[in-house]
């Protein structure tokens, strides 16, 4: 569906994003993760053409967009919500049949469309009311569905969960889901990477405008309570043992390839056992399989095929994952 | 004290006594206004447009030039524009000389850099989303321009009654370009300089209160409509 290829892009001379390849196909779901400033909302913008790369090709359909009239027309089909939208002046339903009438619809086709979209997103009842007088959630969600109304064959999502509580943001994902299924390539850039891996079919990492070969799994801000050797930290509700002499705010690592996964506790030298359920499978091809398991934080575990198969894992299986608290990184 | 006081009643009696030479004067004026006005935003606004949302080599070159003829002595316009429009200058032949085209030439000339000035600061004040929220809805360049345009209509609308103001109140192009002939050439402001220097002081401080009603008319009419927009 969308294909970049060579992107070099720059800020005055000061070079952003330098991406080899990158494609977003029909029917699957992309995240892009990555700290603040690694490119991913210049990724996205490049990918909605509304930002020209100093080089490199992005293409839809296989054709490569170059024209100024190319990328008006690629547009009509690709669209961004930005982190943080912007409604026009008028009402949440103004905005809407505004941006159905830039595709020609109009009349009893628009406002169907209007009251489906809305609907959809949980925010009918907004439509009357002024797009500047709306939370920024709610906004959020108006402009997920201003998009959606436009049927786009490619949907590019800014942080679209940026202000969102926990249940607003598994209903837009649903939403996003929903929409894969029609075969619309989603990509989305999130700095929550529970959400990145329960949500995408494909996970791409951005490291100072850089697709990073380690991808940052299983990373949680916490706070290392005074003392030495083997203390608790809380992420959520998880408490989880680490070694280590630091203390106060860190970040630490779970690695998914050192979790091992178990159907009853098990008794050995690991410390740190975490009983959840299993709520994505996916597999990367190679025989080798990623779980995400919601132990009160989504962790990803790595498996190989034949481990799953033997342990008869499904989704929603409850499982026991464990690791020795040395192999909980702590930086 | 009494001087003004008495002035300021004469002038009061010419304008509700009818006066023709009066009404005469300020048609003109109103003629002349109206005409440069939408000339010099029809010419300023969409040139302050393109310099405000679109990124060219020269830009800067061209917002200082912009700037600079801001601060053109209005004199100066008037003696280039009669150099032009001077029988012995490229011109002549238009015979445009000392009539009210005259004045609106220079007008055009004084309040175009105006009123590209202002939209240039307006729609770059203007939240970039707006442009790009138009664009990724599907939006032509042109229909986004549209959305900036709607987005900065107060500002915009700023600059048309500010080049208006302008070549309502200016005195020394139309002065040296019209001549200021009588039932002709004579607008608001070049009458009240010749009366002024005639000693017709009823006359000055009348044709002064109408330039005075004119400009709060505008302002007025301004208020209404933010108000009417944003109600």
């Amino acid at each position: 569906m969308l294909r970049a290829s060579g992107i070099e892009h720059a800020y005055g001379g000061r070079p952003v994003l330098s991406i080899e390849s990158l494609e977003l196909p029909a029917g699957t779901i992309t995240a892009l993760v990555g700290p603040n400033g690694s490119g991913k909302s210049t990724l996205l913008r490049i990918l909605a053409f509304l930002e020209q790369p100093r080089s490199g090709t992005v293409q839809l359909d296989g054709h490569s967009i170059r024209t100024t009239a190319d990328r008006r027309r690629a547009r009509r089909r690709v669209t961004l919500i930005e982190q943080y939208p912007l409604l026009f002046r008028g009402t949440v339903r103004h905005n809407l049949l505004y941006a159905l009438s830039l595709h020609g619809i109009k009349g009893v086709e628009a406002s169907r469309r209007t009251d489906a979209a809305l609907e959809r997103l949980h925010v009918g009842e907004l439509r009357d009311r002024s797009g500047e007088d709306i939370s920024d959630g709610e906004r959020q969600r108006v402009a997920v569905a201003r998009a959606l109304a436009l049927r786009p064959a490619v949907l590019l999502l800014d942080e679209p969960t940026g202000v969102a509580d926990r249940a607003a943001t598994a209903q837009l994902y649903r939403v996003l889901e929903e929409e894969r299924s029609q075969q619309t390539a989603i990509c989305f850039a999130s700095h929550q990477l529970e959400d990145a891996y329960r949500w995408s079919s494909r996970l791409i990492a951005l490291a100072d405008g850089r697709a990073s070969a380690v991808t940052p799994e299983n990373l949680f801000r916490t706070v290392i309570p005074e003392g030495t050797g083997t203390r608790t930290a809380r992420v959520g509700p998880l408490e989880v043992q680490v070694f280590t002499d630091k203390c106060g705010p860190a970040t630490i690592a779970i690695p998914a390839d050192e979790l091992l996964v178990s159907l009853e506790p098990l008794h050995s030298s690991a410390r740190n056992h975490f009983p959840g359920k299993v709520m994505r499978i996916s597999e990367d091809g190679r025989g080798s399989v990623t779980l995400i398991v919601d132990v009160g934080v989504d962790l990803a575990v790595r498996i190989t095929r034949a481990s799953l198969e033997e342990l008869g894992i499904k989704l929603g299986s409850e499982v026991v994952l464990s690791i020795k608290v040395m192999a909980v990184r702590v930086f | 004290m009494d001087f003004f006081i008495d002035g300021l009643r004469r002038g009061i009696e010419l304008i509700l006594g009818g006066d023709p030479e009066v009404y005469d004067i300020t048609l003109l004026s109103l003629r002349v206004a109206l005409i440069s006005t939408i000339l010099a935003c029809g010419v300023g606004v969409p040139v302050g447009f393109l310099i405000g949302t679109t990124r060219f080599w020269g830009r800067r070159a061209a917002i200082t030039a912009l700037n600079t003829m801001l601060a053109f002595p209005t004199v100066v316009v008037g003696v280039l524009i009669w150099g032009l429009l001077a029988r012995r200058g490229p011109f002549g032949g238009a015979e445009l000389l000392y009539t009210w085209w005259a004045i609106v030439i220079a007008e055009v000339v004084l309040a175009a850099p105006i009123a590209a000035a202002l939209t240039a600061a307006a729609v770059q004040g203007i939240d970039p989303r707006v442009r790009r929220t138009a664009l990724t809805l599907g939006a032509s360049p042109l229909r986004a321009h549209i959305a900036v345009a709607r987005a900065a209509r107060f500002a915009l609308f700023t600059a048309v009654v500010v080049a208006f103001g302008r070549v309502l109140a200016e005195v020394g192009a139309a002065m040296i370009v019209g001549g200021n002939i009588r039932h002709y050439t004579r607008t608001l402001t070049t009458a009240v300089a010749l009366a002024t220097s005639q000693g017709d002081f009823a006359l000055a401080m009348a044709l002064g209160l109408i330039l005075f009603a004119i400009a709060l008319t505008v302002n007025v009419l301004l208020q209404l409509f933010q108000g009417r927009v944003n109600a």
